[in-house]
């Protein structure tokens, strides 16, 4: 060993040790591992006996080696003075510690709920195993739709050799594409229940997705006809605790029909669809009779391909259109759009359905990014709002301090020393209040659940990840709000502080003045936001759709028989039904649709909703015809079906000049239904404002009534319903009675908004207060501050008047500044959001005035009544004391 | 006989330390551990022993003089007290007893 010349040991583990070694051993051990460290260099490089050496340091971490950190320790003893100093301070201002606490507990809370809401949006479908290769055959044309051919679905498992397996389902849909509840009866206990959310299934449904089994066997059990699987919820209510594999359920009236196979754990609330129980394609497919459903030419399934795990679904993609004409059995000119990409069939992935899709027949209503992002925007403000409220507060009571401050520098506290007890006591306030914020979120997750018509389970921000996201949210808080105080009091000289030349007056003003500005623009945001929510779901309501809405109940009717007409007749009876009409689909509702085209043009084929309704269907939905005429049943093309009415869409897209007479063809599934057009209606909104008008075609048919529509007496609901349930009843003794009206079916299209409203109108009513109650605090401050000025100013003659304009100047022109420049950036969100609709209110510039004029009335409000006290007093009183 | 545990590896730091009577500090035990026993020893691991040891009693130690190839840091000699011989004597003696008693049909490994 040369001993001439050692190697230096790398410098940071050295320092470590000597951290945190016992100091009575550290001598020896650094010099063993100085003494080592040479012998290493003899034979190693540099780079590789610096890696020994941090291997052999970090071997002390060993419980021999290190330090007692206890009573005696400076650290300890250091934590636990600036504990009791934070404590000292908070507890003498109660008022602002407490205003503190809320306005942290209040943001914390909407924090963590929004964060809780934001998760189970982004986790809907995560919860199969593969979920990520999980993917929906979506059909992309101009009126895109998520239904496709019940075969594509296997038929792709056999030709692509990226698929795995796939599934069709469908829901159980009544004949006018509404959902049906089917009545399931356990004959020997007689429970029966409507059961909605049925559906038939592929055996194949549990290989694509997860479901958890309980009872039965996930490989066979779908293999049956007239097997039926149901979820545990609808398990437990037939048959409580006890099994339920091996019972029979009733079908409607079928008694017995359904064997109950399976019972699988219910679907998640993340997940875009539920269903109560299942029954297998094997079971209609047993009825042996040839249903154009099921063949290639319906678009009606939903259908579900699970690839394999690493396979692309843009090569998938990319093979489909080819590979779709080998079956379809379209006419070849029909395949052009499909083959050039105008129209596709897309591979939606299943976790993206949820907040991404929203086109024709989702199984469940969808929500979108664009509400994810505004709930996010908002809970972001009001967390802004309170660490700048928190902020300002400590600066102002850190000025009440500067003595403190003053005798720990005068004493040698360093600079990091003071930022470190500024930070401690800013991170207490923050964790007290995160921890009460907890308390809060979960006690009230019924109210807020109820409050949003959420099912946000609470226990989920107990989880690791949401506690990490909130202390991480709470650190940031206390980080910035003591790191100004601190860089403003250590900029201070102890010397003029303990002097207390600067004791009297409390600095850092355009900093809290920029703050609150920050602070108002955030509110402003929030208001105007809101209100501009506001005005949208007003305008939605009070559109006029062009069709009667109120006073109008649906009664679902049994269509195995048509008894449309016994019905009318009976119901027209009771006093106070003042018209009747059969009708196939509830306006706002689901349509189904098909091509139709007219004799003279046959290639400008449209695809058009349609919808089934008798003679008075028109005079009671009070629709318009704008040529032509209305049905009438007692001529044979009418009552047959021939006739057709369309809506001026309809007229328009079909390039007819005079469409009356016109003879149209309607491809009705495998029957090409040809007719005259007899009328065309005045457009009216017939799916919900969210889409435009689209062609229709109206015609009667009774087997399509679903439903009798009943214009009602206002005044007597409650005469009227019973005795319309009761004719019901003697018509149809084994259903159930169900009456909709109208505008409740219409209001619940705009569900998703009103519950925006609701939550954003929340969250801007919790921003409001927060700045406004900051604001109080900074006022405070100031007039404390100008109390002798003010005392001057009145000795020579100001009025109260004057004082007042002179306190609220400064703050109004602040406010001003804050609208300018929130006005825009709530301009740019909204439009955002407006996009969502195809009807639009548009953002008035009126909107903007009044949470001007509303927030700065408000503000010369509290700054006047907190101001008007010293503006009042006598000035002798402010000047006396010096 | 609590009095007298010791780990494997003790026993090995002891013995060494014995073996290397009056030049036992940390470096030259763990390198004519590493020798003979051909296994690695980190410091810390053998520190910690030593300290162990100490601490029962089976050690003492002394600060040594400073040398340059030490960085001015002191070595901390070790050696083996009474105690610590007993207890060495201890293990040998268990060990042996255990070892003479093994039945010679148990050590008989025939090929069959």
């Amino acid at each position: 060993m040369p001993s001439n010349s050692l190697h230096k040991v790398p410098k940071l583990p050295s320092k470590i040790i000597q951290w945190f070694c016992k100091d009575e051993l550290l001598e020896e051990i650094e010099g063993d591992l100085f003494e080592h460290y040479q012998v290493l260099r003899e034979d190693h490089t540099k780079w590789k006996s610096d890696i020994f050496y941090w291997f052999h340091a970090f071997h002390f971490l060993r419980p021999f080696a290190l330090k007692k950190f206890g009573q005696n320790s400076n650290i300890i003893i250091m934590y636990r003075s600036y504990f009791k100093f934070a404590l000292r301070a908070m507890w003498r201002q109660k008022a602002s510690t407490a205003f503190n606490l809320l306005g942290l507990i209040l943001a914390f809370t909407v924090c963590g709920l929004i964060y809780l809401h934001v998760q189970q949006e982004l986790s809907y479908d995560k919860f199969h195993d593969r979920a990520e290769d999980i993917y929906r055959v979506a059909w992309m044309n101009e009126n895109p739709q998520t239904r496709t051919p019940h075969p594509m679905a296997q038929a792709m498992v056999s030709d692509f050799p990226e698929i795995e397996s796939a599934v069709s389902l469908s829901p159980i849909y009544a004949p006018g594409l509404t959902k049906q509840s089917i009545k399931l009866t356990l004959e020997k206990e007689n429970i029966s229940f409507n059961e909605p959310d049925g559906y038939f299934v592929d055996s194949t449904f549990f290989d694509v997705f997860d479901f958890k089994f309980l009872e039965g066997n996930p490989e066979t059990a779908l293999n049956s006809s007239w097997g039926v699987v149901l979820s545990k919820s609808t398990a437990e209510r037939y048959f409580g605790d006890a099994p339920a594999i091996g019972n029979r359920l009733s079908f409607d009236v079928n008694t017995d029909m359904l064997e109950v196979v399976g019972v699988v754990e219910d679907a998640p609330v993340a997940s875009h669809f539920h269903f109560n129980f299942l029954i297998s394609y094997v079971s209609l497919k047993s009825l042996n009779f040839n249903d154009p459903w099921m063949s290639w030419t319906d678009f009606g399934h939903f259908n579900y391909v699970k690839l394999k795990a690493g396979a692309s679904e843009e090569v998938v993609e990319a093979k489909i259109p080819k590979w779709a004409t080998m079956y379809l059995g379209w006419p070849e000119e029909a395949y052009e759009d499909l083959l050039n990409g105008i129209d596709r069939f897309d591979l939606q992935p299943i976790t993206d359905i949820h907040l991404t899709s929203n086109i024709r027949w989702e199984l469940e209503a969808n929500s979108s990014y664009t509400y994810l992002f505004i709930y996010g925007v908002s809970g972001l403000f009001i967390l802004l709002i309170s660490i700048i409220n928190f902020v300002n507060l400590s600066t102002a009571r850190s000025a009440q301090r500067l003595k403190e401050v003053g005798v720990k520098k005068a004493i040698g506290a360093r600079k990091t020393e003071l930022l470190s007890q500024f930070i401690f006591e800013s991170t207490l306030t923050t964790y007290v209040a995160l921890g009460l914020s907890l308390l809060v979120i979960r006690n009230l997750e019924s109210e807020f659940n109820n409050l949003v018509q959420g099912q946000i389970d609470v226990g989920l921000i107990f989880s690791t990840q949401s506690i990490l996201f909130l202390i991480i949210v709470a650190s940031i808080t206390a980080l910035i709000a003591a790191i100004y105080p601190s860089f403003y009091l250590n900029a201070q000289k102890p010397g003029d502080i303990l002097k207390g030349l600067s004791g009297k007056k409390i600095g850092g003003a355009k900093v809290r003045n920029t703050l609150l500005g920050v602070q108002l623009v955030a509110a402003i945001v929030m208001i105007s936001g809101s209100l501009i929510i506001n005005e949208q779901i007003k305008f939605l309501k009070n559109k006029d759709l062009g069709f009667k809405q109120e006073q109008l109940a649906f009664i679902e009717l049994d269509n195995y028989e048509d008894k449309s007409e016994l019905m009318k007749t009976n119901m027209l009876q009771i006093s106070g039904v003042e018209s009747i009409a059969a009708l196939s689909n509830i306006p706002g509702g689901q349509f189904n649709q098909h091509p139709i085209y007219p004799e003279q043009n046959p290639d400008n084929r449209v695809d058009a909703s349609e919808l089934f309704l008798d003679d008075d269907a028109m005079s009671v939905l009070e629709l318009e015809i704008v040529a032509g005429r209305m049905l009438n049943e007692k001529m044979a093309a009418d009552s047959a079906g021939t006739a057709f009415l369309i809506n001026e869409t309809a007229a328009k897209e079909l390039n007819l000049e005079d469409p009356v007479g016109k003879n149209l063809f309607w491809v009705d599934n495998e029957n090409l239904v040809k007719g005259q057009i007899i009328g065309v209606v005045k457009d009216f909104h017939f799916k919900s404002l969210h889409v435009p008008i689209r062609p229709l075609i109206m015609m009667s048919r009774h087997r399509g009534f679903n439903y009798v529509v009943a214009s009602l007496n206002a005044e007597n609901y409650s005469m009227i319903i019973p005795q319309l349930e009761n004719e019901y009843q003697k018509i149809f003794p084994q259903n159930d009675f169900v009456l909709k009206f109208l505008d409740d079916e219409i209001e619940d299209l705009y569900e998703e908004e009103s519950r925006t409203l609701l939550l954003t109108s929340l969250l801007s009513g919790i921003s409001i207060f927060l700045s406004i109650a900051g604001l109080i605090g900074i006022v405070m401050i100031a007039i404390k501050q100008r109390v002798k000025e003010i005392g001057i100013r009145k000795v020579l003659g100001a009025s109260i008047g004057q004082i007042l304009v002179l306190i609220n100047g400064r703050f109004l022109i602040i406010t001003g500044i804050a609208t300018v420049v929130g006005i825009p950036i709530t301009w740019m969100l909204m439009r955002n959001w407006l996009g969502n609709f195809t009807y639009q209110n548009g953002i008035s510039p009126l909107t903007f005035i009044l949470t001007a004029i509303g927030l700065l009335a408000l503000i010369f409000i509290t700054i006047s009544a907190i101001a008007i006290k010293t503006a009042k007093s006598n000035p002798s009183l402010a000047l006396r004391s010096e | 006989m609590k009095k007298y545990q010791l780990g494997e590896f003790e026993e090995y730091v002891l013995l060494t330390v014995g073996v290397l009577h009056g030049d036992a500090y940390g470096v030259t035990i763990r390198e004519e551990i590493q020798k003979r026993l051909e296994r690695k020893v980190s410091i810390g691991a053998l520190q910690s022993a030593l300290r162990r040891m100490e601490d029962k009693g089976f050690l003492k130690s002394e600060l040594g003089e400073t040398t340059k190839a030490r960085g001015g840091k002191r070595k901390r000699y070790f050696k083996i007290t009474a105690l610590g011989k007993q207890a060495l004597d201890f293990n040998m003696e268990t060990r042996m007893k255990l070892w003479k008693e093994i039945p010679d049909v148990a050590l008989q490994f025939s090929t069959c």
